[in-house]
């Protein structure tokens, strides 16, 4: 392990919704090639608003994010933009809570709209890719379908597609699962162990404690709008050292046994 | 004094009733494209940042639907003439009027259809680097469109109706004809319920459609 440098470099990040809310309280996080970060935490903790912040979906009070040793969002001040690096931003893909997709538009089409309309990329290529996509993902007969037809776990698997269509290098998956019924949260999650077994650097927010144990390399456990603790998954779940990580853990496996 | 109704003589003057129709809905498809397009532009301007740009469009449209629509067709057929010191006809006043109008009106239809477009669709936007025209034309602006409909249906009926005001500054359409063929000929009764019926022949199905296809976009569109 010669190459330390983070990949991602997140340093003293602060967001508030008011003055009262005070979501992220100056957190620094690093992410190095090969992570898969699975970040877990209490509600209001401020693990979305740090994937939003990541996307440059919110602008923040104060703080840096470097990507690939390039400075990607600064922080410019409560209340002001942000500076963001465009080239940058355009290597970050997101996947929703609530799918996002185009109501209006085809299956084919919500995939191909950004590649074609904001990068340029000719038509018949961006429609073989997305053909191409959504066979891999089992969704080969849904192209001309509309999103209304679709079941939510097929709608969150075209998200992932649609994101995956401009070649992220950096994917941000923001409790993708939390809308589905308890049935249809496999068919994505697979999806999502399909791009970790592609080396596919993540993100990810969820309350899937088993899911996270399986497809992270790495568990941050937000809360309070910093981070806690971080380790490897083993670490965490089997012996974590902070009283909050051991208490918040605690109270999800016993809640999740008590439903099973 | 005792009057007979004879709808019979009504058989006489079908061509005049027919070209006066052909105005009127000539009158009312220009000026509801033209109000279209006014109301789109001026919905966005009342949703921008900018207070001056808010400003100007918000003061525009509250003027136009809290005044009657007769005073604005009479303001701009007598009165800009004098203001600007050029002639401005009568068709020409008529679709300045009627386009204001409807501007105004079908503004506030996709300002709330606007609204209606959940904010994780700009998100969306924002992830996946779709900006600017691109996403007004492809995105925003078809489902806005889409959750319109129905309630622009509604407007372009008012629209309709609203036309007979422009036979006030003498245009040939349907009420004015009708009006003149009752005054010669001394049978309102008759030519009077006949325009009626035709106005009504037009709106009542294009009224009716709006709840059929309000309830097929709804789904269309709901995720």
């Amino acid at each position: 392990m010669t190459d330390k440098a983070p990949f991602i470099k997140i340093r003293g990040l602060k967001k508030s919704y008011s003055p009262e809310i005070q979501v992220l309280k100056g957190l620094d996080l690093d992410m190095y090639p090969g992570d898969r970060i699975v970040v877990i935490g209490p509600s209001g903790g401020g693990k979305s608003t740090l994937l939003r912040c990541m996307m440059g979906l919110e602008n923040i009070d104060a703080g840096t994010i470097e990507f690939d040793s390039k400075m990607y969002i600064a922080g410019k001040g409560v209340g002001k933009m942000n500076d963001i690096n465009k080239s940058v931003q355009k290597q970050v893909g997101m996947v929703f809570q609530h799918y996002t997709l185009f109501p209006h538009l085809t299956i084919l089409q919500n995939l191909t709209l950004a590649p074609i309309k904001s990068r340029g990329i000719p038509r018949s290529e961006a429609e073989d890719k997305a053909r191409g996509l959504l066979k891999r993902l089992g969704l080969a007969d849904k192209a001309g379908a509309q999103p209304s037809q679709l079941s939510g776990g097929q709608k969150q698997r075209v998200a992932i597609a649609r994101a995956l269509m401009l070649s992220p290098n950096l994917m941000l998956f923001d409790e993708v699962t939390s809308a589905l019924d308890p049935e249809l949260v496999n068919e994505v999650e697979s999806v999502m162990m399909q791009l970790a077994e592609q080396q596919m650097p993540m993100m990810i927010v969820t309350h899937d404690m088993w899911f996270a144990k399986n497809i992270a390399t790495r568990v941050v456990f937000c809360a309070g709008g910093v981070v806690v603790e971080d380790g490897t998954p083993e670490q965490i779940f089997t012996n974590p050292k902070e009283q909050r990580t051991r208490d918040f853990l605690e109270k999800i496996l016993h809640t999740t046994e008590s439903a099973a | 004094m005792s009057y007979t109704v004879d709808f019979l003589f009504l058989a006489n003057y079908w061509d005049a009733l027919l070209n006066g129709l052909m105005t009127t809905l000539g009158i009312t498809g220009l000026c509801l494209v033209l109000g279209l397009g006014l109301g789109f532009v001026v919905a966005l301007m009342r949703l921008s940042q900018n207070v001056v740009v808010r400003s100007v469009s918000t003061v525009y449209v509250e003027f136009f639907r809290g005044t009657p629509v007769l005073i604005q067709l009479f303001w701009i057929f007598f009165c800009l003439p004098l203001v600007l010191g050029i002639e401005i006809g009568n068709f020409m006043s008529a679709v300045i009027a009627l386009t204001l109008y409807m501007g105004a009106i079908v503004s506030e239809t996709f300002r709330s259809s606007l609204r209606a477009i959940e904010k994780d669709q700009m998100d969306a936007c924002v992830a996946l680097g779709i900006g600017g025209f691109t996403k007004v034309i492809y995105v925003i602006l078809p489902q806005a469109i889409l959750r319109a409909i129905p309630t622009l249906l509604s407007n372009s009926v008012s629209l309709f109706k609203e036309s007979a005001l422009v036979s006030a500054v003498g245009m040939s359409d349907l009420m004015y004809i009708g009006q003149n063929i009752s005054s010669i000929t001394f049978k309102p009764v008759e030519m009077l319920t006949a325009v009626a019926v035709i106005y009504f022949l037009i709106a009542f199905p294009l009224t009716r459609s709006v709840s059929l296809l309000e309830r097929k976009l709804i789904h269309k569109i709901s995720l």
